[in-house]
Formats: C-alpha cells, sequence, structure tokens
C-alpha cells in the first residue's frame, strides 16, 4: 500500500467510525467529564454563576447522609428481589415453552407482551391496577374475602410491589433468552440420560441446568443492570415513598438536581453509582468467565 | 478542545432552536420603530388566556406577543433551564411562591420602577408579601386563591348538619371531623362515601404544602412568643426562609402532624388514595378547594345542592395564599415594554374581565370593592379568609426545595410515618439547603 492509497484507506476509515466517535466522545464520554467535574463543585441550576468549588465535600455527603445510603440500599434490594424471581419464574416459563405442551404460542406471546411496552405506561396501568379502593388487585382479594392491601403507601408493601411489576416486566426477556439456551442443548443428551433411566427432575438438575450456566449468568447481569436503572416506577406509581423504600438511585439523583438544586451531589452520586455499577459487572464477568472455563 | 469546541456549536444550534429574545420587525407608517414581539412562556391553559393578548395587542399596535406554552408540571424546570441559556423569554407566568427564588437567583426583574403611583399600595398584604423579596417587587399579581370547605348539602341536610357560612363562627376542626364522620358510609375496606375527599392537588397524594401543611400551621399561634414552639409552628419556617430546624419539627409542629396522621390513620375519614372527582360523584361529603371550584359546580351542575365553610382550625385560622403571576425576566432586551404587558395585564380592564371570567380572587383591593360577587357568599368567603388570616406558603429563597422536603414527609406522615421521626427527618433534609445562597 503507498502512501496515498494509506492516507484514502485512513479517510475512508475517518468517515466511516468518525462520526460514530465524536457522537460517542459528544454524548458519552464528554458527559462524563461534566459529570465528574461537576461532582466537585455546589451550585444551583438556577444560577450557574453562583458555582462554588468544594472539592470531595459532596462525596463525604453521601457517606454522612442516610438519605442516600437508603437509596442504594433499596435499589440493591430491589435488584436482588427482580433477579432471584425472574430467574426461577422465567426459567420455569421457557422450560414449558420449550415442550410439546398445548396453546405455547398464546402463551410466549403473552409473556414476551410486557417487555416491548414502556416502563412508564406499565407503571400506569399497576397505578390503577394497585388501587386500595378501586384497583383491580384489592378487588380480586376482597372476592376471596382477604384484606385489601395498601400497595404504594404502606412501607413494607411498596418495595415488593414494584419488584412484581419490574418481574411482571422482564420475565418475558429472561424467558426468551432461557428458550434459546435450551434449543441449544443437544437433544442426544436428553435421549441418553432418558435411556438411563433419569426422571425429568434430574435430567433438568444434571444436564440442563449446567448446560444452561452461561445462559443463566448472562441473564443475571442483564437483569442486575436493568433493575439498577429503574426509574419510571418511583416517578409514576410511589414518588419515591413511603420513607425512602422506594427511593432508587436514578430517581434520587433526579430528585437532587432538578427539585432540590443540588446537581453537584446529584453528580457526585451518579460517579458513586456509576463505579459500584461497573464494579458489580466486572464480578459478574469475571463468573461468566470462570463458568465458560469450567463448561 | 475540538471536544468543546462540538458540544459548544451542538448547544449553540441547540439553544439557537429555542431562542426566546423579542425582536423587533421593520419600520411600518404606523410603527416607525418596528413591531416589537415580546416572547412569553406560560403553562398551558393559564392565563394571560387569548382574549387577554388579542385586547393588549389591539391598543398597543407596535407590540405583539409570541407565545409558547409547557405543561403546569414542567413549568419550573423549563425555567431553570431557560433561565441558564443565553436567550430566555422576556416574560414569564409563574407560581407566586416561586418569587424570592428567581429573585434571588437573579432570574427576575424587579418591576418597582416600572409600577404606577398607587398600584403597590392596592396590591393586597398577601399577595405583596409574596411577590417581594428583599424590599423589592417582582410582580403585580394576576389573581388570588385561598381554600374553604365544600359541602355536599344534600347529605348534611338529613343529619342536622349547618355548617356555617361566617368567618366569625367558623367551625374548629373538631366540629369538622365529627360532622365528617356522621356523614361518611361505610368503614374499613368498605366505604362507599367519605367524610372527606382526598386531596387533588400536586401529585394528587395527601401532603401537598399549600394544602396539608395548614393543619400543622393551624396549631400554632403568631401572637405567641417569638421563641415558643407555638409561634414556630404557625410560620413553619423561620422567618428570612433559612432555619427549618425546631420550625417544622417545633413540639405544636409535631402535634399538628398527628392531628393530621389521625384523619387518615385513626379517625378514617379520608382515603390515603386518590379518588378523582369524588366530591362531584358524591363519595365525599366534604372537600378543600379554591375558588374555582365554585365555579366549577356553578358551571357543570353536579346534581346536588352544595355550600361553602371557611376553612376550619385548630388553634389559630390560617389558608395559604398563592397563584400563578406573571414577572418579567431579568435578561430581557425589552424589560420596559415586557414590564408594562405585565402590569397592564394585572391591572385595569384586563383584570377585570379576567376575574369576572375565572372568578379567581382578585390581588387589587379596588377591583375586588368594585366586583358585587366577592363581597357576597360563596366568594366572599374566600376573600374575607385572604384578608383576616391569608399567608403565603413560607416564603424562602429556597421554597421550591422546602415544598417538596415538606410535601414528601407530609404524605408519608398520612401514610402512617411517625410524625416526630418524620419531621425530624424533614428537618435535617432542609436545613443545608435553606442555608445556601
Amino acid at each position: 500500500m503507498n502512501t496515498i492509497e494509506k492516507i484514502w484507506h485512513w479517510a475512508a476509515v475517518g468517515c466511516f467510525v468518525g462520526p460514530f466517535l465524536i457522537m460517542l466522545a459528544l454524548f458519552q464520554y464528554f458527559p462524563v467529564y461534566e459529570m465528574l467535574r461537576d461532582s466537585l463543585y455546589d451550585f444551583s441550576l438556577l444560577n450557574l454563576a453562583k458555582r462554588q468549588f468544594v472539592g470531595l465535600e459532596n462525596y463525604r455527603a453521601i457517606i454522612d447522609d442516610p438519605d442516600r445510603i437508603q437509596a442504594f440500599y433499596v435499589t440493591f434490594m430491589f435488584a436482588v428481589g427482580v433477579v432471584v424471581t425472574v430467574i426461577p419464574v422465567s426459567f420455569s416459563i421457557a422450560l414449558y415453552l420449550n415442550g410439546r405442551l398445548p396453546m405455547r404460542a398464546i402463551v410466549r406471546t403473552v409473556v414476551f407482551l410486557p417487555v416491548v411496552t414502556s416502563v412508564v405506561v406499565i407503571a400506569t396501568m399497576f397505578t390503577f391496577l394497585y388501587d386500595p379502593n378501586n384497583g383491580l388487585v384489592n378487588s380480586a382479594l376482597g372476592t376471596i374475602g382477604l384484606t385489601r392491601l395498601q400497595f404504594h403507601t404502606n412501607k413494607h408493601q411498596a418495595l415488593p410491589a414494584v419488584i412484581a411489576m419490574m418481574v411482571w416486566q422482564q420475565t418475558g426477556f429472561a424467558t426468551v433468552l432461557f428458550l434459546s439456551g435450551l434449543q441449544g442443548i443437544p437433544k442426544d443428551l436428553e435421549d441418553a440420560a432418558r435411556v438411563d433411566g433419569c426422571s425429568p427432575l434430574q435430567r433438568i438438575r444434571f444436564i440442563v441446568i449446567p448446560l444452561l450456566m452461561r445462559t443463566t449468568v448472562f441473564v443475571v447481569v442483564i437483569m442486575t443492570v436493568f433493575s439498577l436503572q429503574v426509574f419510571a416506577p418511583a416517578l409514576v406509581l410511589t414518588g419515591g415513598g413511603p420513607e425512602g423504600t422506594t427511593n432508587f438511585v436514578a430517581y434520587d439523583i433526579y430528585q437532587l438536581a432538578f427539585y432540590l438544586q443540588m446537581p453537584g451531589l446529584a453528580s457526585a452520586v451518579s460517579v458513586v453509582f456509576m463505579a459500584v455499577v461497573l464494579a458489580i459487572s466486572l464480578i459478574q464477568m469475571r463468573v461468566l468467565r470462570v463458568k465458560e472455563t469450567q463448561a | 478542545m475540538i471536544l468543546r469546541l462540538s458540544a459548544l456549536a451542538l448547544m449553540g444550534t441547540l439553544l439557537a432552536s429555542t431562542a426566546f429574545a423579542g425582536e423587533r420587525g421593520p419600520p411600518t407608517a404606523e410603527c416607525p420603530q418596528g413591531v416589537l414581539t415580546l416572547s412569553l412562556l406560560k403553562p398551558l391553559n393559564n392565563p394571560p388566556q387569548p382574549y387577554t393578548v388579542k385586547m393588549w395587542e389591539e391598543r398597543n399596535k407596535c407590540m405583539k406577543l409570541d407565545i409558547s406554552e409547557v405543561p403546569f408540571a414542567q413549568l419550573a424546570d423549563k425555567i431553570a433551564v431557560l433561565a441558564a441559556s443565553g436567550s430566555p423569554p422576556d416574560l414569564v407566568q409563574y407560581d407566586g411562591p416561586y418569587t424570592q427564588s428567581y429573585a434571588a437567583a437573579g432570574i427576575l426583574l424587579p418591576l418597582d420602577q416600572y409600577f404606577p403611583p398607587g398600584l403597590k399600595e392596592d396590591i393586597t398584604r398577601p399577595t405583596l408579601e409574596e411577590h417581594s423579596f428583599e424590599g423589592k417587587i417582582y410582580s403585580p399579581g394576576t389573581q388570588q386563591t385561598s381554600l374553604a370547605l365544600f359541602y355536599n348539602a344534600d347529605m348534611l341536610a338529613p343529619l342536622g348538619i349547618n355548617p356555617p357560612h361566617e368567618l366569625d363562627k367558623v367551625w374548629t376542626w373538631a366540629q369538622a371531623i365529627d360532622a365528617m364522620k356522621k356523614c361518611q358510609k361505610g368503614e374499613g375496606d368498605n366505604v362507599s362515601v367519605w367524610g372527606l375527599a382526598p386531596s387533588r392537588f400536586g401529585a394528587g397524594t395527601p401532603g401537598f404544602v399549600y394544602r396539608d401543611l395548614l393543619f400543622v400551621r393551624s396549631h400554632g399561634d403568631p401572637k405567641a412568643p417569638e421563641d415558643s414552639g407555638l409561634y414556630k409552628a404557625y410560620w413553619g419556617l423561620s422567618r428570612d426562609g433559612r432555619t427549618a430546624t425546631g420550625w417544622i419539627n417545633s413540639p405544636e409542629s409535631i402535634e399538628g402532624a398527628q392531628f393530621f396522621s389521625s384523619m387518615f390513620n385513626v379517625h378514617k375519614i379520608t382515603p390515603k388514595a386518590g379518588i378523582p372527582n369524588a366530591f362531584q360523584d358524591r363519595k365525599a361529603c366534604f372537600t378543600i378547594d379554591v375558588s374555582y371550584f365554585v365555579s366549577g359546580l356553578t358551571n357543570n351542575n353536579p346534581g346536588f345542592k352544595w355550600g361553602v365553610t371557611p376553612l376550619p382550625y385548630v388553634r389559630s385560622p390560617v389558608v395559604h395564599t398563592g397563584s400563578l403571576t406573571i414577572g418579567v425576566f431579568a435578561k430581557s432586551k425589552h424589560p420596559a415594554e415586557a414590564a408594562k404587558f405585565a402590569i397592564d395585564v394585572s391591572t385595569g380592564e384586563y383584570a377585570e374581565e379576567y376575574i369576572r371570567r375565572s372568578r379567581g380572587i382578585p390581588v387589587l383591593k379596588s377591583l375586588a370593592a368594585k366586583l358585587d360577587e366577592f363581597k357576597q357568599y360563596p366568594l366572599n368567603i374566600f376573600v374575607e379568609q385572604i384578608d383576616r388570616y391569608g399567608h403565603p406558603r413560607p416564603p424562602s429563597p429556597n421554597f421550591a426545595q422546602y415544598d417538596k422536603i415538606v410535601t414528601d414527609a407530609l404524605r408519608d406522615i398520612a401514610y402512617g410515618s411517625d410524625p416526630k421521626t418524620r419531621l425530624d427527618q424533614a428537618a435535617r433534609q432542609a436545613q443545608p439547603i435553606l442555608r445556601r445562597n
């Protein structure tokens, strides 16, 4: 390749990759830089001129403030709740869909439909479903003689109620992933196990689950990341309450920046949250690599 | 450097596409200096109404308005973003209690020099208090509001309950709750008619400061010594707007919050979750609402007899004031013309026409005196309440933040949180924010 060809080559590379890199830098890395810088200042969006450098004060405030700690705690509890519920539920549905049982197509559509629906729409829908006066869920409970529940006004019920909503939405996606994993398991392995006298439960325990480990870890990573990003249910359904029990970190950041006019503190929370999510992802990726090696 | 330039170029383009600054057109025979277009940001379906703008443009041939509207819920965010930009609009219709926040941030222009003689004296006390900051006034005010207790007379008559129509005979909350209990139908999970309708203000949950902080403030006393809990409970925030600790969580404030909580959790006369149109649909005997609600019930007959009684009290009667009002952006390139519009549409024929149509409470004493409707039942109740014991929501350069924190606290208290713990938490959250400049 002569010099002119090299220039043309790199010009072509620049033309194809350049716009993407500029956009990536402009909308991903530049905001991250701005966020890091803002986290060292105290200011208000109403008056950007009154900007005061406070060093690491915003980070100290996160550690000292029980409300910030609570936001991290409820977010992780939410993620744990979603993951430990979605995995067995979606795995069971995937097993059902992978068999030769009736109404599979309808069940597949019903299970996957919430995934393509906006979270805001789902949260609004659940506001009506959970309504203590006229909600469908409480009407059903009343019909069978049970006490009505105060889903978004009771501090013990709000988080489980939001977890249930998220599980309902995300199960379809996890099911599809498990289903694709199940369809990748060689048929002859199961046939051999059947010939050896394994019961259906034993086939699941000793063949399906080990071979689905990669898929399972992938689903765990995806569900964890989705759950940590939760925002709309707090905005639409609970307002972060009661007593901060659904004040998820993303919602807390929004409240701090735009309602409490503390974008510096909001940026510091964002930085810490980014670091924590990054750490979780790295740990999960490492686990994935270990499992891959074992497989 | 390239990144910065790219970012600036993009931001410039975005801002240019949303630029608001007023423009002057080419000279004409009628307007030698050209027609000046003033830009105005306002919430949807709120004043200034099209008939007001049309009337003003007809009388000011060399000026016209370019109006942008946003949903009310997005107004504060939009103002914050525009304030940070280089080209905000000339005029803004904003929520009155935010005056101090916007004035302290340098967003609004003081209008003292543009006020005609006598106007300041004509504005009612609570409005003047609400729209002023550090001795300067930032808006004349379009209208005023206060809350009163509406009741379903058809439901109360068989029970022999006749709520008073005079301020001198105003009920205590104990009397009101007794009436609400008698009127309520059902209990536990099977209530068909509630004593008191749920709040329709704010996010539709309990706690909105405009309505529910009154339960706390009414447990205070403005005539008590200034260092007493009674005095601090009445004001809810130090008079300079900088201290919440000891004010929002004084013993009497906590007592007020316990009383507020008891309505939901002990007496159970009002639901924790919203019921749209509960009063109009006969699902509640009483509701707390503003004077516009009179228009709503008059124009859309609900099919039952209704009435209005002054808002009950515990120790001290008190109502909050505050409504949307018009101001001038400090960065306006045409401050005199923008101030003329703001003052014109808030006074004279413009204000009279608007008040006649909306039944909002006039902010000008002269206008209130001129309109007989406001001297008669039921609208006289709202006017007299404002005059005798109306106060703005606790004024502060950081009112918006105080409002959010206290609203969340009162919401949780309604849901069953311990009043002392939750108000202490609210004070802890608000204090560092209120101290900021």
